[in-house]
Formats: C-alpha cells, sequence, structure tokens
C-alpha cells in the first residue's frame, strides 16, 4: 500500500532538508508513517535520481563511510505540488466512500 | 567484491544492464549496505531477486495515483500445462497492459512456445483460466506462410480472414513490410523468399489486422544485424501505439527492450 506513496513522502522529506537514506528511513519511521525496508527506499532514491526530481552530493559522516545526501531539485518540487494534489483527491474520495457506510 | 556484490552485478548484466551502468549500480548498493552498518545480503536479500527487483523499481513511474499503464489485454492465472503425466509448467500468472512488453525466458523445452500458443488461445490448458482481448496476431517460430502464394497474396488471404478489403490488406502489408526495410516483389512466390524475408512476413501478417495484442515466437530468425535493431525499433512503435506484446526469446540481451521478463526455466 505504501509502495504508491513512497516518492511522495521522500520529496516531501527533502523538501524539508536533504538527506540520506538512513536518515530518511529513520524519519519516515519517527513520523509513524512506515518502516520501509533498505531493498524498498534505495530503489526509489535511485528513481528519484534518475528522473532528475533529486539531486545527489556526497558528504561525509562523523563515523563509517562516506553517505549520498539527496536534495530536491526544482522539477522534484513541481513533481511533489502535483502529487500533493493527487493524494489530496484520493485522501478525499476514501475519506468519502468510508464515510458513506456509517449510521448517522 | 564480496560474493554478493559480484553475483549482482553480474545478474544485472544478465539482464541487459551495460556494463558500465551494472558497475555503478553495483558500488552504490555496496555504499547502501554500508551507510546501514548491514551486510547486503541482510539488507537487500538475494542478489539476483534484488537485481531484478532494482531494475522493475526504476522502471515503476513515480505517479502512481494517475494511470500509467494501460487497461490489461492478457492475464493468465494459475496457468498449467501438463502431456500425459509430465508437468511441462504450472501456477503461471502473467498479466500484460497496453503498451507494455514481456518477454518469455527460459531454456530449451521449458515450454516457451506452449505457452506462447495457450496465449494464442490455440492450444489448451490443462488447468488455469486466460484472458485475453478479442484482436490478437500471433507471429509462430515455424512460419505460417504458404510457399506457392506472393506476398501480396498473403496479404490478399489473411487481410479477408480479418475482413479486410484486399486493396487495403495489400497496402497495409506493403507498408508495414517497408518499415522492416522490405519491398515486396510482385510476382516472387514465398518459396523463393530468404528464411529472413519470410520472418518478415510473418511478422507483417500477424500485424495487418491491427491486433491489440500481439504475440511474436522468436520473430528474428534469419534476420540480420540491421532487420534485428529494425525489429525492435518496430516493437518500440507497437508499445508506443499502446499495443501489448509478448515475445518469446532466448537472447539475453533483448531483454533492455522489454518491460517484464517471464522466466519460465527458472521456475521448473
Amino acid at each position: 500500500m505504501l509502495h504508491g506513496f513512497l516518492d511522495l513522502c521522500l520529496l516531501a522529506l527533502l523538501r524539508e532538508r536533504p538527506d540520506y537514506g538512513y536518515g530518511l528511513a529513520q524519519r519516515l519511521a519517527t513520523a509513524g508513517v512506515a518502516d520501509v525496508p533498505g531493498g524498498t527506499l534505495y530503489p526509489a532514491l535511485l528513481r528519484l535520481e534518475q528522473q532528475g526530481l533529486a539531486s545527489p552530493s556526497w558528504g561525509p559522516s562523523e563515523s563509517g563511510p562516506r553517505r549520498k545526501y539527496y536534495a530536491i531539485t526544482d522539477i522534484g518540487r513541481a513533481e511533489l505540488d502535483a502529487q500533493v494534489a493527487g493524494w489530496q483527491r484520493f485522501r478525499d474520495g476514501v475519506d468519502l466512500l468510508v464515510a458513506a457506510g456509517v449510521a448517522r | 567484491m564480496s560474493g554478493w556484490t559480484g553475483r549482482f552485478e553480474a545478474e544485472l548484466v544478465r539482464l541487459g544492464v551495460q556494463p558500465g551502468r551494472a558497475r555503478q549500480l553495483t558500488d552504490e548498493t555496496a555504499q547502501q549496505a554500508a551507510e546501514c552498518s548491514a551486510e547486503p545480503d541482510h539488507l537487500f536479500g538475494p542478489a539476483h531477486l534484488y537485481a531484478r527487483h532494482l531494475l522493475s523499481e526504476l522502471k515503476t513511474p513515480s505517479l502512481p495515483l494517475e494511470q500509467t499503464t494501460g487497461p490489461v489485454r492478457l492475464r493468465l492465472a494459475g496457468v498449467g500445462k501438463r502431456y500425459r503425466r509430465r508437468t511441462v509448467f504450472d501456477h503461471v500468472d502473467l498479466t500484460v497492459r497496453s503498451g507494455e512488453v514481456a518477454a518469455i525466458v527460459g531454456a530449451n523445452g521449458c515450454g516457451k512456445s506452449t505457452l506462447l500458443r495457450i496465449c494464442a488461445g490455440l492450444t489448451r490448458p490443462s488447468h488455469g483460466t486466460v484472458q485475453r482481448v478479442r484482436r490478437v496476431g500471433f507471429v509462430p517460430q515455424d512460419a505460417g506462410t504458404a510457399g506457392w502464394l506472393t506476398a501480396d497474396e498473403h496479404f490478399t488471404l489473411f487481410g479477408a480472414a480479418a475482413g479486410m478489403a484486399p486493396r487495403r490488406a495489400r497496402s497495409t502489408g506493403e507498408h508495414l513490410a517497408s518499415r522492416l526495410a522490405w519491398r515486396p516483389g510482385g510476382e516472387q512466390l514465398t518459396q523463393h523468399l530468404s528464411g529472413g524475408t519470410r520472418q518478415k512476413l510473418n511478422l507483417v501478417l500477424g500485424e495487418l489486422h491491427s491486433p491489440d495484442l500481439l504475440l511474436l515466437d522468436e520473430p528474428y530468425q534469419g534476420f540480420d544485424q540491421g532487420t534485428y535493431l529494425d525489429f525492435w525499433q518496430q516493437v518500440r512503435a507497437w508499445r508506443d501505439a499502446g499495443r501489448a506484446i509478448v515475445v518469446v526469446t532466448h537472447l539475453l540481451h533483448d531483454l533492455q527492450h522489454v518491460d517484464q521478463v517471464f522466466d519460465l526455466g527458472a521456475r521448473a
């Protein structure tokens, strides 16, 4: 279920601030959205990069290997706006369906 | 490079990724595992499965709420084939949509052609269900052409079967042939054509009635390199025009042209 909305969540997180994969996974978990496994998260990040929605840069880390940080691009912002609009339509539709059967 | 990254890179290459790009994806993946302080197999699972997963993920468009894939043209559910007591294959689930190219791969004898004939409705499955659109083009491996007819006569005959007027069938056939860099000669009998040209005729006949679903069984036998490239360009044109295409192939480097791979041999 999350699958379709992962890109939307990632772009929203990146609009807030650039981040690397593991950091994004933690922020998603903290937000209560989902525990996203690496096998789902990293392909999504690569796809965002490939589509020009996020741009990568390498940054150091205090401990351990260097990290690949992603920042949202202008196209990424436009894509996020479009996806947010789609998401809101979808959410309103589901809300309507769910409410329809409830006894008044 | 540990065993996992080596297997991952090899599988990417086997699936048709250019070697440079495969190396780059492998490095990135190793980096990601390091970033999480995890072993790659722990984070991503078996190397060959993650390679396939990654490629299909990279092709998935990012707008899930828009309709990015077309309607279903072919759906197999739980399809199996048995000859007497021998099970050829079992539990095949395959969905192909408008604007999608699927490849059926696998070793000789694993039933690729049988599966394609089941898709076409020419062979009955032992179990499972097959749903398909009405207009289907089928290009068999052993050419379904008649040696004593000319190309134009084939166009007329096959066109008539699809309810096309003779003149329209001929002009359509000639137009489609030209896209494969072939100009059918007036009186030449099919038995005098080269194997590659006969195969072009076969392809044109499969496409003549503009089917919504095209089923091709190793359709490039006898093609030279240039025609082979023309063929894949033609597949892209079909896909862009919203057709669904299923290709049986044993050439793994073909797989860079397709949207989904169904490995019949890996399941046996």
